[in-house]
């Protein structure tokens, strides 16, 4: 009996051994390592909604226009310059001499191709929506493409570094299902390949039209627990891991392997008050109790001491780094007497006890912390929270969008990238929006107006005036703008990107 | 024999139906999938598209029937979020899970055998007080501690072993460790209660007495018996093996079959759900339907009972 343990035993690790990975052909030196949390569903990023889809999906692919991480502006990539002929036509001029993994010449043809693609209703692409305003994509000559757009589009730009670039070539002879897990693009780096769960190998495609990338090998590892990754990057395992939790800085600072970089990311937090009445008659619908919500709470000192200062204190929902900001606004100062005052005139002098909805630390770091503070806050004016908590996002976006949240809940806004003051107004603001649970016409008004005219100025001015608004409205009770931690390995030199999107094509390696 | 084998094999249908019915309608009242397919500001029209495409727009009844005549031809339909069949992402996942459960089923034994019977031989000793405290501690530390405490030292300070990952067999050594010592300590309580019950049993006596050496008597008499409960039990653990799979594989980035239908759940992935946990729920009433061959071939008893 025993011998046949120790016989079954040894034969099943003999197979595992020989099943397993071969070994790679690259070494240390000329390999980048990158860890994500979870693996991307395919390679074909315009049928995916993860972020992940993303960041693999700029290693391979290229956009239109990318962003400028030191500047923050939008600029050329496979586009070298665009204007708007009128108010629903854009005109774009492409790059030339450039060339798909396959050899074949990236045109105009494969801009179409690609649009047309996404614009689909027959093919289930997620990214549909994000680009559901341009009507057709029209072929002018090889180098040049014209855009018309359904009404004004001043996002239009923006929009351009949120589609790949695939080639027609491969949309027509290989299909759908092949372009799954075969990516074709453009980009510094190809697919070598793929073990689903476990890692991507890439390699450097050396004929790209850009700047060279350091690394000739990109290793993306797919480890799931945090716990692992950091200890992957104080090992030597990884060299860049992104979303460290705040509370775990110290340990990758005082390593001696690796340190902690961090950025303000396009994510803005706060805590909607139920102005609309979505579910149920709630104190909040009277704006003195709202303006009091504001005014309880230390927000500054929150960021500064449970937060280690990884958030931006913000006057509205607007993000620091959004188009339309306005920095002229000033953000609430705590006031607990005067927010006493307040909830007195509105008819509750001893407070009131209310629903406060919260959910798991998954996009806002250190959430439950942060939302403990205020909530004591809260109560020292009298609006005592009644807690329900939820583990699991989806099923909390689920009660928000089935008008079932309480009259506070936790909400955060990362705009899909869209760098526009819009893209936190029109979805999480306006009436009727499954996420907003504030209602207000006038403010309606100036959102319309602003996505209605293509003039910088004229929609700059349009937000001061929208901000304004929200802030004398006192419409959420508002927070921060949020800061992301990103662990570096000591061998290597990289920034923390703005945008949230790693560029492994970026990383050079550090000099002793 | 043959009515058994029949039985056990009309059991197995009925158990894989009423789990395949029980986690459609848990993964129907969780919410709605299409909420985590699309992106947050995607508009109505879209959702509704979304839901047709999907078949999500008929009644619940016609959803499993659909399923179920599609899944009974061994088309589990296609991963809402990767566009591949079900059944291919499970199976490729399979591997990793059935050498990771058996290398920790095999650290338990090698673990547990050879402490149980030491401890049962030397009852009260110094010995057997150790083992029982070794067998507490292991029982109460959670696996997910063990796995990152193992990855700290063995990774992190001595720099001996790969953190996490998979392909060679270093990659093995610490996850198949977290996992049997997980198993170990019940296994080993069973095997010190099962021989110290044989040791006082009437034949062992009459082997001492007719002049057995003790190795023997423990070695050929006292062994086999001792192992019909092992195995028993080991059989009805394996459930709660895959369960530690689970964790295992999390911390350790292992790319198993456990994760996958963790993550598959979390993103409301329900072909690739289904599909598993059918696959899963054939494995552990396979195991369990080879579990009471193996212990009637052990034990002659049993079989002429059955």
């Amino acid at each position: 009996m025993r011998r046949t343990i120790v016989l079954g035993s040894a034969l099943l690790v003999l197979v595992a051994l020989t099943t397993a990975a071969p070994a790679n052909a690259q070494t240390k030196d000329d390999t980048i390592v990158y860890a994500i949390q979870s693996d991307v569903p395919n390679w074909d990023p315009p049928n995916s909604v993860l972020r992940e889809s993303i960041i693999l999906g700029y290693h391979v692919f290229d956009h239109l226009a990318a962003r400028d991480l030191k500047t923050g502006k939008v600029g050329p990539s496979l586009a070298t310059s665009w204007r708007a002929l009128d108010d629903t036509t854009w005109e774009v001029k492409l790059r030339q001499g450039v060339r798909f993994h396959d050899g074949t010449p990236f045109t105009a043809k494969d801009v179409k191709a690609s649009f047309d693609r996404v614009l689909d209703p027959e093919k289930k692409l997620t990214a549909r929506g994000n680009h559901a305003k341009i009507k057709s994509v029209e072929v002018v000559d090889d180098h040049t493409v014209r855009f018309k757009t359904d009404g004004p589009y001043p996002v239009f730009v923006e929009r351009l570094t949120a589609l790949v670039m695939q080639s027609e070539k491969q949309i027509k002879d290989k299909g759908h299902e092949y372009m799954q897990e075969n990516p074709v693009g453009t980009g510094p780096y190809k697919l070598v390949r793929w073990n689903k769960k476990q890692e991507h190998l890439l390699v450097r495609n050396d004929d790209y039209w850009g700047p060279k990338p350091a690394f000739k090998y990109v290793r993306i590892r797919i480890i799931p627990e945090q716990a692992t990754q950091i200890a992957e990057l104080i090992s030597g395992g990884v060299d860049i891991i992104k979303a460290v939790p705040p509370d775990q800085m110290d340990v990758i600072d005082k390593s001696g392997q690796a340190r902690t970089a961090t950025s303000p990311i396009l994510r803005t937090a706060m805590i909607q008050l139920d102005q609309a009445g979505r579910a149920g008659k709630n104190p909040f619908q009277d704006k003195r109790v709202r303006l009091a919500a504001n005014l309880a709470p230390d927000i500054d000192s929150i960021i500064k001491h449970v937060l280690n200062g990884l958030g931006d204190r913000v006057a509205t929902t607007v993000n620091p780094m959004a188009f339309g900001f306005d920095p002229t606004l000033k953000p609430y100062k705590q006031d607990q007497a005067a927010a006493k005052k307040l909830l007195a005139e509105a008819g509750y002098p001893n407070g009131f006890e209310v629903g406060f909805l919260q959910g798991p630390p998954v996009v806002e770091p250190a959430v439950n912390q942060t939302s403990e503070a205020i909530s004591s806050d809260l109560a020292k004016v009298g609006i005592r929270t009644k807690k329900r908590y939820l583990g699991e996002v989806g099923p909390l976006t689920n009660l928000v969008r089935d008008n079932k949240a309480e009259p506070m809940f936790e909400w955060s806004w990362g705009y899909y990238s869209i760098f526009d003051a819009d893209a936190i107004f029109y979805d999480v603001m306006t009436c009727n929006q499954p996420y907003s649970y504030y209602c207000n016409k006038q403010f309606d008004d100036l959102v319309i107006q602003g996505r209605s005219t293509l003039d910088a100025k004229k929609r700059q001015e349009i937000y001061a005036k929208a901000q304004k608004l929200a802030y004398d409205d006192a419409a959420y009770l508002f927070k921060w703008g949020l800061r992301g931690v990103w662990g570096i390995s000591n061998r290597v030199n990289y920034e923390a990107p703005r945008d949230e999107v790693d560029r492994m094509f970026l990383v050079t390696p550090r000099k002793n | 024999m043959r009515t058994y084998v029949i039985r056990q094999l009309a059991q197995l249908v009925v158990v894989v139906v009423g789990i395949s019915m029980l986690s459609f309608a848990i993964l129907h009242v969780l919410g709605d999938p299409v909420l985590l397919l699309l992106p947050q500001n995607a508009g109505k029209e879209e959702f509704e598209r979304y839901h047709k495409l999907l078949g999500l727009d008929k009644s619940m009844p016609v959803q499993y029937w659909k399923f179920a005549s599609q899944a009974i031809q061994g088309d589990f339909g296609k991963s809402w979020y990767s566009d591949t069949p079900a059944f291919r992402l499970v199976l490729e996942r399979m591997p990793p899970t059935i050498y990771l459960t058996s290398c920790g089923l095999v650290v338990a034994l090698i673990i547990a055998l050879p402490l149980g019977f030491i401890a049962a031989l030397r009852r009260h000793s110094v010995v057997d007080n150790a083992c029982t405290a070794v067998a507490v501690a292991g029982q109460a530390m959670p696996i997910f501690w063990l796995g990152i405490m193992l990855i700290i030292i063995f990774a992190v300070r001595l720099k001996l072993l790969p953190a996490s990952g998979y392909g060679t067999w270093q990659h093995f050594l610490m996850p198949s460790f977290t996992l049997g010592a997980f198993l170990a300590p019940l296994t080993m309580r069973l095997v010190r209660s099962g021989v110290i019950e044989i040791m006082n049993t009437d034949y062992i006596r009459t082997a001492r007495a007719k002049g057995f050496a003790e190795r023997q008597v423990v070695g050929k008499h006292a062994f086999r018996n001792a192992c019909i409960p092992v195995i028993t039990v080991l059989g009805l653990q394996f459930g709660q093996l895959l369960g530690g799979a689970i964790v295992t594989e999390t911390v350790f980035a292992w790319p198993g079959v456990a994760t996958l239908t963790v993550e598959s759940i979390r993103n409301q992935d329900f072909p690739v759900v289904q599909c598993a946990v059918i696959l899963l729920a054939l494995i552990i009433v396979s195991v369990n339907f080879l579990v009471d061959m193996l212990v009637g071939f052990i034990d002659p008893r049993i079989r002429v009972a059955a």
